[in-house]
């Protein structure tokens, strides 16, 4: 039999045999058969039946063994209203809405095909730092992992492109193989990701702080990554050789290369000048005129989006009313409580928060966006329900408020902005533009607009998936990839990976519900609480713990099956769930990295030369799941790192 | 016997696909209301309440289609390094142990469902209602279509017990198509095969 098997069974035996020796069989209570419920799930889920299915098989069998200790009676029919509401309470969660919509936007991405001039451009834009070849890599992967979400994808494609280039450059086999397949898994921290709306429809947290806050942690580590990648190469270059110089130039069209000798090397002065006609290097004006937008773009856009901001943040309540119908989560509601209202439940709850809240109040006044979710999570759905006032319009009270002025985190923001606009600019070479335009800044400009547009609180997650998802439509049609053919594969890919990750939810919201029946969670709960252990073990015990699940389980499963039962703890240890939340987030990361299951791993193993084997590849993703772990531990330092911005955001 | 696991699966195929390009009207739907709400300030009531079933009729029967392909995830540590047959008896079981009582028991009791639904004429809670009962009907049809691919999957089971291997399936887009994506950067298997000198000069190396 082979090691991997034998090990498996091993695991599963020990957890039979200790749920066999544990448990008191004599006086068994409905506790404990909740346990005995948690652990059945782990080995039967390590059986390799689908998750989906498998919870909801248990969830019925308990919820009925449930039931029948009180009214046996009464325990069929119960079950089955209780698993039909707990099936259409995930037919009708609003938070899960944006899932579709971002997978079908990633897809749309993918298609377009920039991932290979993007890789070429940035790699080229990046010749002169050591490693360049790998830090190009880590970057594309962070930029495209980002914008499709799709790890099997981008792992495959930069395989294809940035495998062979490494190699072929004398690269080290294991530390390409270990940046292609971190990066390709950053896609799943930075957001928009699907992960974080996952967690947030299962711990009650708002997605939107959720995508606030795991901005900085997603940077922070795609940063340690690449720094990472550079000291490698500092300190010992014949792991990652520098390029040649040949390999370095870039070819510059020949008026560009005029303009560029003559006047500035740098792209704006340069452009402002030969306009002015100094030396005009005969280039037709308008050429010159089209490339001057083209290169004024990034502080077109920029203005642009923070005058849009300002105006939503200073104008009367106009703008805030759709936000809080993100914040009804599945793990909010009561077992039972969830399905029999109105899908329209709780929808109006947070514009009654804001209306009531007089806008003109101050410099220090939050966007009334950011106030909703603690109310609405807390509310109970029924109360919700009952007060969701049909649909009123902002109240003529709050739309005739004078505008109020910009908060000041508005003012931060800007400055910081056109602070790095200034840098940018000062860098930009001519070179630069050539390189970049085509490729980075339509995916960059994608990303930042779906995430501003949520973290700034112009728009829900979901409304601004569906615009993303418009926006990939369209950058696919722009790099002339659209056709039918594209469009139904997304549309087949995007209808099979909703149904996967959207069943599982209905299946592990028909299991928790049995979890909840039994009164598992209070044992749990007694049993944590007589540890007597401080926050900071707590953290580092949950924490551990999802690591060690993350070996044989997915991150779906792990949130979904798991967090149910860590979100209700955190109360006793004043743990923010947000900030739990960004931790997971980060730790599983550390999931598509661990053999012997690493997704990652095997794409990348699908597309090398053969004589790369499996283990030089698991070899070089060590040093990057050790990267994790650190930043990790630095998060857990600094919570500001997660925490500064949804505060400065929200609070 | 081929001929009919191959005609359920396409008609699991045909529904999950049919229901799936209600992604692209959610996508049109929402952008039509975002514009209408921001740009025009005419915000529609009944938007909201049309995006959740357009989204919960686009997972709900997509589920038979995902799951004639192979695509709801497995915990797969091991069950991968199984043979085939080990792999064929473990699904047996758990079909029969797992599926069959819960998808039959959501089916059952989403028909229930619906119908108290149907016998009001539910309508969603809201100044511009829509009809809420066709909606709660997807549970017991998706539940269906589900329980009928169960069974096929159920006899692909047994097959593989007898002949040791699993029967073909419908073929299907793959979500990482390696073919596909070699296709679109370009890439062709000689190069890849070549890479390999480079790979062996370096172990030669260390």
């Amino acid at each position: 039999m082979r090691k991997e098997l034998r090990f498996g069974f091993a695991l599963m035996a020990a957890i039979l045999i200790a749920v066999a020796v544990l448990t008191p069989w004599g006086n068994l209570t409905n506790g404990h058969l909740g346990l005995i419920m948690l652990a059945l799930i782990v080995v039967a889920i390590m059986l390799g039946f689908p998750t989906a299915f498998t919870l909801m098989g248990m969830g019925v069998l308990f919820t009925w063994l449930a039931y029948r200790s009180v009214n046996p009676e009464l325990a069929v029919e119960q079950t089955l209203d209780l698993m039909v509401q707990r099936a259409y309470g995930v037919m009708s969660n609003d938070v899960l809405i944006a899932i579709p919509l971002f997978v079908f936007m990633g897809y749309l991405v993918e298609r377009a095909n920039l991932i290979k001039s993007l890789f070429h451009s940035i790699h080229l834009a990046m010749a002169r730092v050591p490693g360049s070849l790998a830090v190009a890599t880590l970057i594309t992967c962070a930029v495209f992992a980002t914008a499709t979400g799709i790890i099997g994808a981008v792992v495959t494609l930069m395989g294809l492109l940035a495998f062979p280039a490494m190699l072929r450059a004398g690269y080290d086999i294991r530390l390409s193989a270990g940046t292609i397949t971190a990066g390709g898994c950053l896609g799943i921290l930075i957001p928009p990701s699907v992960l974080l709306i996952v967690y947030g429809a299962t711990a009650g947290v708002s997605v939107v702080q959720l995508y606030a806050g795991a901005f900085f942690p997603g940077l922070l580590l795609a940063a340690l990554y690449v720094g990472y990648v550079i000291i490698v190469a500092k300190l010992k270059p014949e792991l990652a050789p520098p390029l040649s110089q040949e390999e370095r130039s870039i070819p510059l069209a020949a008026w560009m290369k005029g303009i560029s000798d003559t006047i500035s090397e740098r792209a704006l002065p340069g452009l402002l000048g030969a306009l002015r006609g100094r030396r005009n290097e005969a280039v037709p004006t308008r050429r010159i005129l089209g490339q001057l937008v083209i290169a004024l773009l990034p502080a077109l856009v920029w203005f642009g989006a923070m005058g849009l901001t300002y105006r939503s943040v200073t104008a009367p309540v106009e703008v805030a009313d759709t936000h809080g119908l993100q914040e009804m989560g599945v793990g909010s509601e009561a077992p039972a409580a969830g399905a029999e209202e109105p899908i329209a439940d709780g929808v109006q709850e947070p514009l009654a928060d804001g209306v009531a809240e007089p806008p003109a109040d101050g410099v220090q006044e939050p966007p009334p966006e950011g106030a909703p979710p603690a109310v609405a999570a807390e509310a109970p759905p029924a109360a919700a329900a009952t007060e969701a006032a049909p649909a009123p319009s902002p109240s003529p009270a709050a739309g005739t408020e004078a505008a109020r002025p910009a908060p000041r985190w508005f003012w931060v923001t800007l400055g910081v902005g056109t602070a790095l606009l200034f840098a940018f600019y000062a860098v930009f070479t001519f070179v630069r533009l050539e390189v970049l335009l085509g490729s980075f800044f339509p995916l960059a400009l994608l990303i930042l607009a779906v995430l501003g547009s949520i973290v700034f609180g112009l728009a829900t997650p979901t409304e601004a998936a569906a615009v993303g998802a418009l926006g990939g439509f369209l950058l696919a049609a722009a790099y002339r990839q659209l056709n039918f053919g594209v469009l139904k594969e997304s549309v087949f890919l995007t209808a099979k990976t909703s149904a996967m990750v959207c069943w599982l939810f209905v299946g592990s919201s028909i299991f928790s519900a049995a979890f909840a029946l039994l009164g598992g969670q209070e044992i749990v709960e007694k049993w944590v609480l007589s540890l007597n252990m401080t926050p900071t073990q707590f953290m580092l015990l949950s924490q551990f713990i999802i690591f060690i699940l993350g070996w044989p389980l997915e991150w779906t499963e792990i949130i979904v099956i798991f967090m149910p039962i860590f979100i209700p703890l955190l109360a006793h240890f004043n743990i923010d769930p947000l900030f739990f939340g960004l931790m997971v987030a980060l730790n599983l990361q550390t999931a598509f990295l661990s053999p012997p299951v690493a997704m990652a791993a095997f794409y990348l193993k699908g597309v090398s030369p053969p004589h790369v084997s499996l283990n030089q590849i698991f070899a070089g993703m060590m040093p990057f799941m050790a990267i994790q772990v650190l930043a990790m531990a630095l998060l857990y330092l600094w919570p500001s790192i997660g925490l500064w911005l949804p505060q400065l955001l929200y609070k | 016997m081929k001929k009919l696991l191959f005609t359920v699966d396409k008609v699991s195929t045909f529904v999950g696909r049919a229901s799936g390009w209600s992604i692209v009207a959610l996508t049109l739907l929402i952008c039509w209301e975002v514009f209408s709400r921001y740009v025009l300030h005419n915000p529609h009531a009944w938007v909201q309440d049309a995006q959740v079933m357009l989204y919960g009729v686009l997972f709900m029967m997509a589920g038979a289609y995902t799951l004639a392909h192979g695509g709801h995830v497995r915990g797969d540590i091991l069950y991968g390094f199984f043979e085939p047959r080990t792999q064929a008896a473990i699904d047996l079981v758990l079909y029969i142990v797992f599926f069959l009582p819960g998808i039959f028991a959501l089916t059952y009791a989403g028909w229930n469902y619906a119908g108290d639904s149907f016998a009001i004429r539910e309508n969603t809670f809201s100044p511009e209602p829509l009809p809420l009962y066709p909606f709660k009907y997807v549970i017991p049809v998706a539940g269906f279509f589900l329980l009928l691919q169960g069974l096929v999957e159920i006899i692909r089971c047994l097959i593989c017990l007898r002949d040791g291997a699993w029967p073909s399936r419908v073929e299907d887009v793959e979500e990482v198509d390696v073919d596909k994506l070699k296709k679109m950067v370009e890439v062709r298997d000689e190069d890849i095969a070549r890479l390999d000198e480079y790979v062996i000069r370096q172990e030669g190396r260390q």
